[in-house]
């Protein structure tokens, strides 16, 4: 597995069991989950009211206001529709399930909820990446506080979009690792022609951010791309957001797993070093060893 | 294998050979007990001039012997950031399992990265010149193993980085 | 701190691994603890052979995914509840925390189960793995016969919650008798009977080839397997009840319905007598396994009497069921009963033999059945693992630097207080 996957598997895998079970015909069981996601996501799916019948999904984002301001609320609407419901008490968003009522397509509709975080972090590039398909430059920077000390900046020109990460290293070896993948990714344009421009600052944010309030510091890394009409047109939205949008845990993802790789590199060196050591013990000597047949076998010396 | 690092390896083993003669010793302090005298430095009499053997500022051998115990710290060549974290984990790592490692000191000494110590039970029981050998082909071993980590690191980090930058 | 994100709860078993977050009721995912990795050719041994250049190590697979891939060997990190292969158990972590839970372990604590008598080597080698690669900020490693008795508690009241107790945990392969005192597992007195759920499948597998000819024979363990989860339930008396199979065999006798796999044609099969014989073997256990005789409500009286003494009365009193092969119905309500038997047999011989000058108190002997009993082991991690003592009793990453992979040999008992 090298890329993360994007969509949540639990609410799927519940969503389907739950369904399928409406369909067969048995009696609806009463479900109360909470779970979490990356980002400091939290789901709850629940029933309503105690009926059973009834699934709500709902999600809570630490930074859902943020989004609000860049239209969350109509992707969400656009995407989900009829779907959408009150949200719940100390959640940002609820979908509600009725299973008494399921459309043909309940699969893909079950896809879709499973996007649900997606979503929500797409409404903002979508808005600047529409920014900048019209041309309308001088709108102010969107900051998202996608997690409580790592921040978001999306901002566009005429020509291009810009999304500023920063991320925060939380072990010191980190640091280091993480500084060899973001140089790899820095000069990682050079095997793809339709990638987008990387640049990477350590220790002090980038020009575009000067103004601003940005955290500095040994441990925060800062990480931009350049986004092109290329990236931003109708068809390669999605896909750009779906990547982007999952930047900071796969850079994450993959500074854990080097780490798990020499640690396994690490076993099978010490292995090796200690067969070396136990040469240096002598083989015990005059073991009596037997012939197949069961005679005691003694080498002479 | 560079023109410093033969000649290095040879005077770390020839000293390491002349210093591993050791008898069994017990201490002069407390009744019916063996210590490492190398450990203890209890008494002046019983320890030898300790021996440095450098090939560069960062590469470096300390043998200190004494009647019944040789320590061998060893400086580990680390050339930047990465090489000196890894460093640091793998000797860390092999230091959590000192255990099998008969001859592996749990701490290194100051100033270096890892340490062994042989005392006369150690070379009682095993033969002596393959504990060397094993000394020597752990020093060649370890400058490899972590420029080949650190190569390791890198090549994933490539290759992480274009997988993602393709799918754009 | 409130608004923390919950705790991770992993149980990895020697069979199944169940994992979820903290304050469910039930785990989000039970997949098997396999793992599909790609095999070279290489000399060398296992560790060496994996050493790659590039990142094949991240070309595996896990859980039920790992019998899907083709052109992968399947292996199991864990074996006898132990781990044996430490790469792979990192690398199925990994993808367990990433792929399925969807957890940034730098934001969760994790609780992690161990089997008992677990070495604190192996204590420290997962710390290790937590701790340095996956950065999680605090790690508990529960004993998984504490935790099942910690999940027993949800059918009693609050001052009736001990750690003291006798749990009998029977999976898929073994069976184990494990006697906890203020939880703390009484090493020693641990008995492992080979007798568990893939027993009694093979049992009732060999009652029906006898019998039954319309299976097909590729699929005769799986239609066992299923008409053990379906049918099967303890009897008080095997006499009695095939005196009453045979007086009224059409209100006994079930029929099972199957499909074959191949030629999709339906299938019937009678479940007679085994629906009662399967898992009787628990308690006769001579039916299906010549060597081992000894019924497991007298294993469990032999633990007990290996206690301490002090502790033997409490733990009669608190006789707990875990895994799935306990849920068949009514084998709480027999094994007490049995177990009574014998304890009663007892103390009326010690009674005798006083001459009558003593009348001892008589021993009250409580097996415990609930509904968790399924995920037991789990359903009490997650609980724990909800409360805010435990993350008072996590060892925490700051300290883990601090202080290395040996604080967490050992892990505070917790719970029993509050």
């Amino acid at each position: 597995m090298i890329l993360l996957e994007i969509n949540n598997r639990i609410i799927e895998e519940t969503l389907n069991n739950k369904i399928k079970n409406a369909l067969a015909g048995h009696k609806p069981e009463s479900i109360d989950v909470k779970i979490a996601d990356f980002d400091g996501v939290l789901f709850h799916i629940s029933n309503v009211g105690g009926d059973k019948t009834k699934i709500r999904i709902s999600i809570s984002l630490k930074f859902y206001m943020q989004l609000q301001e860049h239209g969350a609320d109509e992707l969400l609407k656009r995407e989900y529709g009829p779907l959408l419901t009150t949200e719940e008490d100390g959640y940002n968003v609820s979908l509600l399930i009725d299973l008494e009522n399921l459309p043909e397509d309940w699969e893909a509709l079950v896809k879709n909820v499973g996007l649900l975080k997606r979503h929500c972090f797409a409404s903002v590039f979508e808005k600047y990446f529409d920014f900048q398909e019209a041309g309308e430059e001088g709108h102010k920077r969107a900051v998202i506080q996608y997690r409580d000390q790592e921040t978001l900046y999306v901002e566009a020109k005429s020509d291009r979009v810009t999304v500023v990460f920063s991320t925060v290293f939380k072990d010191e070896d980190d640091i280091v690792i993480g500084k060899v993948f973001l140089q790899e990714l820095k000069e990682g344009r050079r095997a793809s022609h339709t990638a987008p421009q990387v640049l990477f600052s350590h220790r002090e944010p980038p020009l575009e951010l000067q103004d601003s309030d940005a955290a500095v510091g040994d441990n925060v890394g800062y990480i931009t791309f350049v986004l092109f009409p290329r990236h931003t047109n109708r068809e390669a939205r999605d896909n750009t957001i779906d990547l982007i949008h999952m930047f900071r845990d796969y850079l994450h993802y993959h500074i854990k797993c080097s780490k798990a790789y020499i640690h396994s590199r690490m076993r099978a060196k010490t292995s090796d070093f200690l067969k070396v050591l136990n040469r240096a013990r002598p083989e015990p000597k005059n073991i009596e060893k037997k012939t197949i047949t069961g005679r005691t076998f003694i080498r002479k010396e | 294998m560079s023109a410093t690092l033969k000649p290095y390896l040879t005077a770390v083993r020839r000293t390491l050979t002349a210093a591993m003669c050791l008898e069994n010793f017990s201490s002069q302090d407390v009744e019916r007990h063996n210590k490492p005298e190398v450990e203890v430095m209890s008494s002046k009499e019983l320890l030898l001039t300790p021996v440095m053997i450098s090939r560069n500022d960062k590469e470096r051998v300390l043998i200190e012997s004494s009647i019944n115990s040789v320590r061998v710290s060893i400086s580990v060549k680390q050339a930047d950031e990465i090489e000196k974290i890894l460093c640091h984990k793998f000797m860390r790592f092999m230091m959590m399992r000192a255990e099998n490692f008969v001859i592996l000191r749990r701490k290194p000494i100051d100033g270096y990265d890892i340490s062994f110590l042989i005392t006369n039970f150690h070379t009682e029981q095993m033969f002596k010149h393959k504990l060397v050998d094993f000394v020597i082909h752990f020093m060649e071993e370890i400058d490899k193993e972590i420029s080949e980590m650190k190569l390791s690191v890198n090549a994933r980090a490539r290759i992480c980085a274009e997988e993602f930058l393709k799918r754009f | 701190m409130a608004g923390r994100l919950p705790a991770c709860v992993i149980d990895v078993g020697t069979g199944y691994t169940k994992l979820g977050f903290a304050a469910n009721k039930e785990p989000q995912f039970i997949i098997p603890s396999a793992i599909a990795i790609k095999e070279t050719a290489k000399v060398g041994d296992n560790s060496a052979r994996r050493v790659t250049k590039g990142v094949e190590d991240l070309d595996f697979f896990i859980g039920d995914e790992a019998f899907d891939a083709t052109g992968y060997a399947v292996k199991y990190p864990v074996r006898h509840g132990l781990v044996e292969d430490w790469d792979l158990m990192e690398r199925f972590l990994e993808q367990c925390i990433f792929k399925y839970l969807r957890a940034e372990p730098e934001d969760h604590y994790f609780l992690l189960t161990e089997p008992p008598l677990n070495t604190p080597e192996n204590r420290e080698y997962t710390a290790e793995i937590m701790f340095e690669s996956f950065n999680v900020p605090g790690l508990y490693i529960a004993v998984q016969a504490v935790l099942a008795l910690a999940a027993s508690w949800t059918s009693r009241n609050v001052e009736d919650r001990i750690l003291t107790g006798i749990v009998v945990d029977s999976g898929d392969g073994v069976t184990h008798v494990i006697p906890v005192a203020e939880g703390y597992v009484i090493g020693s007195c641990i008995k492992h009977i080979p007798i568990a759920g893939r027993n009694i499948t093979y049992f009732i597998q060999s009652l029906l080839r006898e019998r039954e000819i319309g299976i097909p024979p590729e699929q005769s363990l799986e239609t066992a397997k299923a008409i053990k989860e379906k049918f099967c339930y303890i009897c008080p008396d095997i006499a009695k009840e095939f005196a009453k199979y045979d007086s009224d065999p059409t209100k006994w006798l079930k029929r099972f319905e199957g499909i074959n796999s191949v030629t999709k044609q339906a299938f019937g099969v009678d479940v007679g007598y085994e629906r009662f014989l399967g898992p009787e073997i628990f308690f006769h256990p001579e039916f299906s396994n010549p060597d081992f005789t000894t019924p497991l409500s007298e294993i469990v009286d032999n633990v007990i009497q290996n206690c301490p003494i002090d502790v033997r009365r409490p733990l009669y009193h608190n006789i707990v069921l875990s895994g799935g092969s306990t849920m068949f119905r009514d084998f709480g309500r027999r094994l007490q009963r049995d177990i009574k038997r014998t304890v009663d047999a007892r103390l009326k011989l010690s009674e005798a033999l006083s001459g009558g000058h003593l009348k001892p108190k008589p021993i009250d002997v409580q097996v415990i059945s609930h509904h968790m009993q399924r995920c037991a082991v789990w359903f009490g991690g997650s609980m724990l693992a909800s409360t805010p003592e435990f993350y008072q009793v996590c060892h925490t990453k700051a300290a883990y630097q601090e202080y290395g992979p040996g604080i967490c040999r050992h892990n505070p008992v917790f719970g029993a207080m509050t």
